[in-house]
This record gives C-alpha cells, sequence and structure tokens, in this order.
C-alpha cells in the first residue's frame, strides 16, 4: 500500500502544479506585462546626493479591483515605494511589503521569494505625478515550488536523520548498559501479561519487549528525545526475529501503529502553543486529547490485527521455496 | 482534579530522565559491568542508525513536500468538505486532520494558525489543538522506525496506521462536540 501511497502523493502534486500553472496562464491573475496605473506622491525631494525619488503609491481601491478582475474590501492603496533612474536611463520601481499591502500584491511578493516587490517604469510624469508601471512577470508558480520542496524537503530529511545521532548515541549507551546488567530482562517480567496478548510472535523475555515498553513509557510522559531511540532500539530487536529481512513482521507492525497513534499523558506542544497565545486554560485539551488518541489506539490495534490475517499480508511475510533453498 | 493530574505528570516528566540514566547505569555498576566501556559499546550504534534513515527519510519526505506545494490538498479538502460537514466536523479544521499524518512541523503551523484566527479557547481552537494531540505523524514514524531496520515492505502497517489517524480524528471531534459544544 505505501507503493502507492508515495506515488499519489507525487503525481497529484506534480499533476495539480501543473493544471494550477496551466490555469495561471489562461486567466492571467497577476496581470503580466500589463501597466499599472497609478499616481506617485514624492515624500522627499530628489537631491543629487540622494538620487531617487521617495514617496508613495496611490491606487484608487476601485481601479485596483478592476485592473485584477478581483473584489477586495481594501480602501484607496497606498503604498511607500522608492524610484530609482538606473545607468541605461530606464527606471524601476521598488515597492515596500508590509502589513497594509493588499492581499493580492502580497501573494505577488511572496511567489517571487523577496521583501520587495520590483517593477519597471513605463512613464512617470514629476508635475503631475501620473505614474505607469510593469510589474515583474510571474508565471509557473506552483511549479516552481513544487521543484523548490523536491530539494528542500530531502535536504531536511538529512537534516533530521543527521540530528538523531546525539540523542541515539546516549539512548543506546545507556540502553545497553542495562543489557548487559540484565536490567531489561527484569523488566520484561513485570509487563508479560500485556506485551505477550499484543505481541505473540516475541518471546516474553526478550529484549525487544523491554525497549517497547520503555518507548510507550516515554511516549507517555512526552519524553520524545527518549522514545524515538528506544523505539528504533526496540525496532532493531524485533528485526532479529525477523525470518525475512526488508519485510515488516506482524510485531513489527503492531509496534508501529501504537506509535504513530500517540498515546501521551500531556500533550505538551498543542499545551504551550495554546498558552503562547493567550488562551485561559491551556491545559483544558490533555483529557480531549488522550481520549482521542486512546480512540486512534484502539481503532489501530484493531485493523492491525485483523488486516494481519489477511492472506495478502500473509503471504508476504511466507519465505519463497527458491529464496529459502538459496539460503 | 485535572489541575493535580497535570502536576504528576509533569513532575514524573521533569525526574524521569535523570532517574532512569541513575537507574540503568547504577544497576550496571552494581552487577559489576564495565559502564564506561559497554556505555561506548552501544554509543556507536547511534551513527549507523542514524545514516541508514536517510533514504527512507527522503523518499517520504520530499513526496510529503511536493503534495503540499502543489496546493493540491486544497482540492482534496473541496471535495471531501461535504462529506466531514455530515459528522458536525467543521470545514476549517479538515486541513490539519488531512496533514496531521503527513507532517508534523506542518500541522502545527496549521494548528497555530487556526487557534490564532478563532482564538485558543474558542470551539475550533480547542478542537484543533485536540485534534493535534491525538495522533502522531504516521509517516514520518513509518520511515524512520522501519527505516532504521531497512523495511522496504511495510505490509499493513500504514493501513493500520492510518485507520488510527481516522478514528483519532473522529474520537476528537465527538468529544470535543460532547464537552465544547454550545
Amino acid at each position: 500500500m505505501l507503493n502507492y501511497v508515495w506515488i499519489s502523493l507525487l503525481l497529484i502534486g506534480i499533476f495539480t502544479a501543473i493544471g494550477r500553472d496551466i490555469h495561471d496562464v489562461v486567466t492571467d491573475p497577476y496581470r503580466n506585462g500589463q501597466p499599472v496605473p497609478a499616481r506617485f506622491e514624492q515624500t522627499r525631494q530628489r537631491t543629487s546626493a540622494h538620487p531617487v525619488f521617495e514617496g508613495t503609491i496611490v491606487i484608487p481601491a476601485a481601479s485596483f479591483d478592476q485592473f485584477y478582475g478581483i473584489t477586495s474590501a481594501a480602501g484607496e492603496i497606498r503604498q511607500p515605494a522608492v524610484l530609482t533612474t538606473l545607468a541605461s536611463g530606464r527606471q524601476k520601481l521598488e515597492i515596500t511589503v508590509s502589513d497594509a499591502t493588499p492581499a493580492h500584491w502580497k501573494r505577488m511578493a511572496e511567489v517571487a521569494g523577496k521583501g520587495t516587490m520590483e517593477a519597471s517604469v513605463d512613464s512617470y510624469d514629476a508635475a503631475s505625478g501620473t505614474l505607469s508601471f510593469t510589474m515583474e512577470r510571474i508565471a509557473f508558480v506552483k511549479i516552481k515550488a513544487v521543484t523548490k520542496a523536491a530539494i528542500e524537503f530531502a535536504d531536511t530529511a538529512v537534516t533530521i536523520s543527521l540530528g538523531l545521532i546525539g540523542v541515539m548515541a546516549l539512548w543506546l549507551g545507556i540502553m545497553k548498559v542495562g543489557e548487559a546488567a540484565g536490567l531489561l530482562e527484569a523488566l520484561t517480567k513485570v509487563m508479560t501479561p500485556v506485551t505477550r496478548r499484543l505481541f505473540p510472535d516475541v518471546p516474553s523475555n526478550h529484549p525487544a519487549v523491554a525497549a517497547m515498553i520503555m518507548n510507550i513509557a516515554a511516549n507517555m510522559f512526552g519524553l520524545n528525545n527518549a522514545a524515538t531511540p528506544m523505539g528504533l532500539k526496540a525496532m532493531e530487536e524485533l528485526n532479529k526475529l525477523n525470518p525475512k529481512a526488508g519485510t515488516a513482521t506482524n510485531a513489527m507492525c503492531t509496534f508501529l501503529v501504537v506509535n504513530t497513534s500517540g498515546l501521551t499523558l500531556i500533550p505538551a506542544t498543542a499545551i504551550a502553543i495554546r498558552a503562547g497565545l493567550g488562551s485561559a486554560d491551556p491545559g483544558i485539551i490533555i483529557g480531549t486529547s488522550i481520549f482521542g488518541a486512546a480512540c486512534a489506539t484502539i481503532a489501530g490495534l484493531t485493523a492491525v490485527k485483523l488486516l494481519q490475517r489477511l492472506p495478502r499480508y500473509k503471504k508476504e511475510l511466507e519465505i519463497d521455496g527458491e529464496e529459502a533453498a538459496r539460503g | 482534579m485535572a489541575e493535580t493530574f497535570k502536576s504528576i505528570v509533569n513532575i514524573i516528566s521533569a525526574f524521569a530522565i535523570p532517574m532512569f540514566i541513575v537507574v540503568f547505569l547504577g544497576w550496571g555498576l552494581i552487577k559489576k559491568v564495565k559502564v564506561y566501556e559497554v556505555f561506548v559499546e552501544g554509543a556507536k550504534d547511534g551513527f549507523n542508525t542514524a545514516v541508514k534513515i536517510i533514504p527512507f527519510l527522503v523518499a517520504m519526505l520530499f513526496a510529503i513536500g511536493i503534495f503540499r506545494a502543489s496546493g493540491a490538498m486544497d482540492v482534496v479538502v473541496s471535495l471531501l468538505s461535504p462529506l466531514t460537514n455530515l459528522i458536525g466536523m467543521p470545514a476549517d479544521v479538515l486541513p490539519l486532520a488531512l496533514l496531521r499524518p503527513l507532517s508534523g512541523s506542518g500541522s502545527m503551523g496549521l494548528m497555530t494558525e487556526l487557534m490564532k484566527t478563532n482564538g485558543p479557547d474558542s470551539f475550533i481552537g480547542v478542537l484543533a489543538s485536540t485534534m493535534f494531540g491525538s495522533t502522531e505523524t504516521t509517516f514520518y514514524i513509518l520511515a524512520v522506525y522501519f527505516g532504521s531496520v531497512g523495511i522496504k515492505n511495510t505490509r499493513h502497517a500504514l493501513p493500520a496506521g492510518l485507520v488510527a489517524d481516522f478514528f483519532g480524528m473522529l474520537g476528537a471531534v465527538f468529544i470535543v462536540r460532547v464537552l465544547f459544544s454550545l
């Protein structure tokens, strides 16, 4: 199933991006190449020491809406800008983007990926203040965003993985000491009644059981830094019981679902954000989150136990005759 | 009641890791384990495990990145919103429900945005933060956990994980409607 989900994410993403860009080409929402009519009110005199016009662009709301073919509730548009004469004699307009910028322009600045919007000036009459300028061309926004995301996220994946090295080393070291001291085995004995039911294929005194218990406990108490290394340790131990390398066993799938359901006693991240936004009672979601995560866990465990009986999933775990003979 | 529970859990969380270190290494000392040597021996695997995850996480995250950047989410939301309206899930939180299994940081951003716009104590604010706390980033955990031991055929783990996410979201909508609906 992962194969199909993965390729769907990719193809749906890329084709949606292409579709949206074609739609943009047809409807031209950014009015590429068309001069915007405006007025320019100078706020600072041009001098030889300061050879630019500083001022405000003024466009009445109605003509802005008409130009872009949209309906914005905004009033008259007043936007600080700087008009520079380039060495070539052409004039360039730089519009500063702020909170007061109309949403449509903000979006345009965002897709251009800059804090300012640049335009070339078609005509400017300093005496009357009449200004006409053409914005930088914006095209193929989504497909460019998709390309950028693909590269950025590949990078993020490596950053995340490498970022795990330190905590992984720390916890694997501590766990190794516990293993050598026989502490892991002692821990498994206490929890046997629960784990035997959840993971019938795993011998109840196996180190995997201890690692899984510690992972689940760390998750409960929101110790994310400890939970992941312990979970990975558990996976490593479970993999020692795996008859077919590269294929997940029933125990692995069950353990994974326990983790993806995310049962935790205190949803710390959500509470911290609520507190940061000035909630009167940030902790009010503790009970509701436990309820939600409990629903997820029960449904997930039921699903995993039912699905593992399906012939198609059973078959995948069997070692093919040929493979077994080889090795 | 809720306050006591919260402070007990907070105390346990604060002390858990130091206590854990003391118990594990102390027990090792009693059992005459060469603690330093064994620790270093175990820690050596940290690097290998992290490096093994890289190809799996790259595959997962770049696909999710492309999906999110394309704006395909808006299309999916508009297709699904008539269905979710039926069960009383506000259209505002649907993108959060869909993004939660895909991206941890993305769904955190959405939750924050929803609470900023609607207020953290509004119905949508409480629902959004409950939904965020009701499940985990399934795709990320799948890539990291299975990647660390080189599992390529994930069998029924993903469908079961998505069933868990689905019921987590339903559970969140149900309980918040019951307790906070005006």
